[in-house]
């Protein structure tokens, strides 16, 4: 401590001296030959003359030293003073100013951490030239039941020749898909972007080596060409250039790498390795894949000039004529833009607006649990402020002495801060990769350590600002006098701290509450039944390759044949296969039912669609409640049977009818019937909405895929069958890339994150207000019961009881405690509107919630309690009064 | 030191008397030095050394401001000069003095009156 004493003022020193000292000994060796010569002028001889000129000038060192006092730079001497005069009383009172610093760490690192969220969610720029001048463009059905929906090819391609406010489209498959990369190592899956003439243009992406996608590379019969992102380039070939150009094999057929994306390029259908061409022509002739199916996502670049709600306008016009001119497959279905930033942060915008508000509240109770901390130092230091006004100090240097003091305590806290935060992201970078837009990268960048430390500054002078005030008006005789006789504080300064105390509960009952809601409605998510069994399942997707196995009879073959040999696997228990796991995105098919005719305004309603072997429902645990599931009976070229959920018999058959009737799901079934054989339990597909929706199953013996994801019930550890999966697959076909497991449990996990997430973190903020809160309550009654010992002494000398005594303390402070609850009521009011959007089966103003935050408090308040009281209690009047 | 034959200064007076001395031209510290004492005809001698924290203090005052130059005798010097806010304060002080000499002037006569009558 004393060596950065030292640097710091001789630092402070120095920045004057070094440019006036050589100036000054200059300027006194003149005026001394000037004094000299005149006295050899008067007729001494020199060396005598010299002599009388030294005695006549004085001591030269002392001049200089007054002459430096002069020149130095006075503010910042005062600055190094009270900085150093900060740090030694920081280090004089350790406990408060470790407790100053750790609150002020917590409160900054927690809204360094949140905003370096928000920051690379919200705010940093997305992965594209101007990204702010790109919209999505979404389909959405009329009755709701579609919502961001791909769209057709027929669409896509009328849209890009009718519309008239964007410069370019580009269209792309909606989602990434697996595709199998023939490496030298064998096998392996990657994930895919199929793209469209325009993608690249539109999103405005340069290669970071070789060249992008060309629309001649989306023409019928051009030369398969594969990209590659800047990641997988590094994994797969070690970011070689020569691998450009050359031949590689994706599911069988070589295509030829042309390009390198650029570091950090995410699409907006998610991350991908690999990058191939899509040729809309064969969709476009097919009557089915050209309008009646919506699989693809598109993105467009608007015109300059061209601003975006007209360009909006023009989208959902044109939607309007396309459902016009295409009754049987628009009907209902409209269109939307959508700012590409909004398209891809989704559903995390208002989460991450609450969890900053939080996090600000949180810092706002930090504040006023300093300045009350500062406060009672100041209190205590008022003898010796009043001795430094007494021998001269001005009252402006004692407030900034103070100020300087707060900011000491705002940097360390600061700076610790900013560690807790690194470390904060570190954790939720883990936590929250699935419940972030792709794009997020979350670091705490430049920005976030400027706003930190705009924070640290800010607080310190906030929370510097109060105490320093009731400092600066100091009554120095009175005080002087009182406080050798140690009597109370004055009643101003008392109402300070407890307003600032109530202000602390106020926001803490507010945050409590606010996490309460966010709690109550996890629960009451995660506690409606799902619909199936996820525990002891795990989940392998399996993709067979066109070329290998060019028929349906032939992948019915594989399937079944792998189903068999997993099932005499040892710890499995159940064996299934399914085109699609139960997931937020299911597939979703129109709906037609024989003899119901939908208005002409909403069209057919799309339900949950998935097509299964005959175990999935035994090995799902989706339990049967009438008719029967699919068995060997329904097979290719029998009449196709549909199993369908009890929520949509309940919706499309109210009166009990659903088994026999006859339906068609999908486009391209028209002209045949489907037959409901049997209803199941209604299943949550999204883990993170309540409510099951409708869901239709066919039969996969009657609707075959290349893919498939198995669905393996093990009596043990799910992962533990994954060696006897892997051997069974290899002896069935060793082409096949391993297959990459996850439990159906982590899937689930997954799809909850997003709602998980803002939990957490609000019951973080909620548990540190709480504490934040308790240390402001102890700290009130502790110095109130200090700074009235004196006068317990004299009551329990006269007889008062220790029970008059503790009632004393309580009622003081009780006072303040309720003005903070009522705020905090009004406080729930703000919080509870904030959240609202994100409640689920729980009211805003849910009365568990509330009364749970309310009673906490309270609880955590009394805990606080406890000590001054029994000190307070516990007063030796012998010893207070001598 | 006090002897009388030789003025001490007084009290806060150097600033004044310096200020006094740039009236009518820059001038190095030397050469202030010299005009007060010839002005005062050798009664004042100002205290050689204390001149120069003086100096320092009117330029972070902002009533003078100094810089080298050659004198006549082609030796380098740093010579000071008046600010405006040098001059103001000049006579502000010239001012507050005559007041201030003129009533101990009359407090001094005052004294003597009695004793004569």
């Amino acid at each position: 401590m004393g060596a950065l004493r030292d640097a710091a003022a001789r630092l402070a020193g120095s920045l004057g001296r070094r440019a006036e000292e050589p100036e000054l000994d200059e300027e006194m060796g003149f005026h001394l030959e000037m004094l000299t010569e005149r006295n050899v002028r008067l007729g001494m001889d020199r060396a005598a003359a010299r002599r009388a000129a030294l005695v006549t000038f004085g001591g030269r060192e002392r001049f200089k030293e007054e002459a430096r006092d002069e020149y130095r730079s006075r503010p910042l001497e005062d600055f190094v003073q009270d900085l150093r005069y900060g740090i030694r009383s920081a280090v004089r009172a350790p406990l408060f100013s470790l407790l100053a610093i750790a609150t002020l760490a917590l409160g900054i690192g927690a809204n360094a951490a949140i905003f370096g969220v928000v920051k690379s969610v919200l705010l940093d720029a997305l992965p594209y030239a101007d990204a702010d001048r790109i919209v999505r463009i979404y389909g959405r059905m009329a009755d709701g039941s579609l919502e961001r929906s791909s769209l057709s090819a027929g669409t896509v391609t009328d849209l890009a020749e009718r519309q008239r406010s964007f410069e370019s489209l580009g269209h792309f498959y909606h989602t990434p898909v697996d595709v199998t990369y023939a490496a030298d190592a064998g096998p392996r899956v990657l994930k895919a972007a199929v793209v469209g003439k325009g993608y690249f243009r539109t999103l405005g992406v340069s290669p970071a080596s070789g060249r992008l996608l060309a629309d001649a590379d989306a023409e019928p019969g051009a030369a398969p060409v594969v990209v590659l992102s800047h990641a997988a380039w590094l994994r797969e070939f070690g970011g070689d250039s020569r691998a450009i150009g050359r031949l590689f094999r994706f599911d069988g057929e070589a295509h030829e790498l042309v390009g390198v994306l650029p570091p950090g390029f995410v699409g907006p259908m998610g991350d991908a390795d690999v990058v191939f061409a899509l040729d809309l022509t064969p969709a476009l002739r097919d009557p089915v894949r050209a309008r009646k199916q919506h699989w693809l996502g598109l993105v467009a670049r608007l015109k300059a000039g061209v601003p975006s709600d007209a360009a909006e306008r023009e989208v959902i016009a044109l939607g309007a004529d396309l459902a016009r001119e295409h009754p049987d497959a628009q009907a209902g279905l409209t269109l939307a833009a959508v700012p590409l930033r909004d398209a891809m942060a989704g559903e995390t915008r208002t989460p991450l607006l609450v969890l900053m508000a939080s996090a600000g509240l949180v810092l706002l109770i930090t504040c006023a649990n300093l300045a009350s901390a500062l406060l009672s130092r100041a209190l205590s230091r008022r003898k010796e402020f009043a001795v430094r006004v007494a021998i001269g100090a001005g009252r402006g240097r004692l407030v900034r002495q103070l100020l300087t003091e707060s900011l000491v305590l705002a940097v360390a806290g600061g700076a610790l801060g900013l560690l807790l935060a690194a470390a904060g992201l570190a954790a939720l970078r883990g936590l929250a990769a699935t419940a972030l837009p792709p794009y997020a990268d979350l670091s705490l960048d430049r920005g976030a350590v400027l706003v930190t430390a705009a924070l640290a500054v800010v607080t310190g002078v906030l929370f510097g600002l109060v105490p320093a005030l009731a400092a600066g008006r100091p009554d120095v005789q009175r005080t002087l006098r009182e406080e050798s006789r140690g009597s109370s504080e004055s009643r101003r300064s008392r109402h300070l701290r407890g307003a600032l105390v109530a202000g602390q509960i106020a926001l803490s009952v507010s945050l409590l509450a606010g996490a309460g809601l966010l709690i109550r409605s996890l629960l009451a998510i995660t506690g409606a039944p799902l619909g199936f069994a996820p525990g002891g399942i795990v989940t392998v997707p399996v993709k067979l390759p066109g070329g290998a196995y060019p028929t349906t009879e032939a992948l019915m073959r594989f399937f079944e044949q792998l189903e068999e040999r997993l099932r005499s696997l040892p710890g499995v228990t159940a064996v299934a296969s399914t085109s699609e796991l139960p997931t937020a995105n299911m597939n979703r098919n129109g709906l037609a039912i024989e003899g119901v005719t939908w208005p002409a305004a909403d069209g057919s309603p799309f339900i949950a669609y998935s097509s299964v072997s005959s175990d999935y429902f035994r090995t799902m645990g989706i339990p049967l409640r009438r008719g029967r599931t699919f068995d060997p009976t329904d097979r290719a070229g029998a009449p196709k049977a549909i199993v369908i959920s009890e929520g949509m018999a309940r919706r499309y058959w109210p009166k009990g009818d659903a088994v026999g009737a006859r339906l068609r799901l999908g486009p391209g079934t028209e002209g045949s019937w489907a037959q409901v054989i049997g209803i199941v339990g209604d299943v949550r597909n999204d883990p993170s909405v309540p409510v099951p929706e409708p869901m239709a199953y066919a039969s996969s013996a009657q609707e075959t895929f290349g893919s498939r994801i198995f669905v393996v019930r093990t009596a043990g550890d799910p992962m533990a069958v994954m060696r006897g999966f892997e051997r069974e697959l290899k002896a069935l076909d060793p082409r096949l890339p391993p297959g990459v497991p996850a439990t159906l449990s982590s899937v689930l996990a997954d799809g909850l994150a997003g709602r998980r997430l803002p939990v957490l973190l609000m019951t973080a903020f909620g548990g540190l207000a709480l504490l934040l809160a308790s240390v402001g309550v102890y700290a009130m009654f502790a110095s109130m019961a200090a700074a009235r010992e004196r006068e317990f002494g004299v009551r329990m000398a006269l007889g008062s009881s220790r029970r008059a005594i503790a009632w004393l303390v309580l009622r003081q402070g009780a006072a303040w405690m309720v003005i903070g609850l009522l705020g905090g009521a009004a406080g729930v009011i703000v919080v509870a509107r904030l959240v609202r959007n994100l409640l689920y089966g729980v009211p805003p103003f849910d009365p568990v919630a509330l009364g749970a935050a309310v009673a906490t408090l309270l609880l955590c308040g009394l805990v606080a309690l406890l000590v001054p009281i029994h000190r307070a209690t516990h007063v030796d009047p012998v010893a207070v009064l001598r | 030191m006090t002897d009388i034959g030789k003025g001490e200064l007084l009290q806060g007076t150097l600033d004044m008397l310096v200020l006094k001395a740039l009236q009518l031209e820059p001038m190095h510290g030397w050469g202030i030095t010299e005009r007060i004492e010839q002005w005062s005809r050798q009664v004042l001698q100002v205290n050689q050394g204390s001149l120069y924290p003086a100096l320092y203090r009117l330029k972070r005052k902002g009533w003078i401001t100094s810089s080298w130059k050659t004198t006549a005798n082609n030796r380098r010097a740093r010579y000071y000069a008046l600010t405006a806010a040098g001059r103001r304060q000049l006579a502000a002080e010239q001012q507050s003095w005559d007041r201030l000499s003129s009533a101990v002037n009359l407090v001094m006569r005052m004294a003597a009156a009695p004793e004569s009558a």
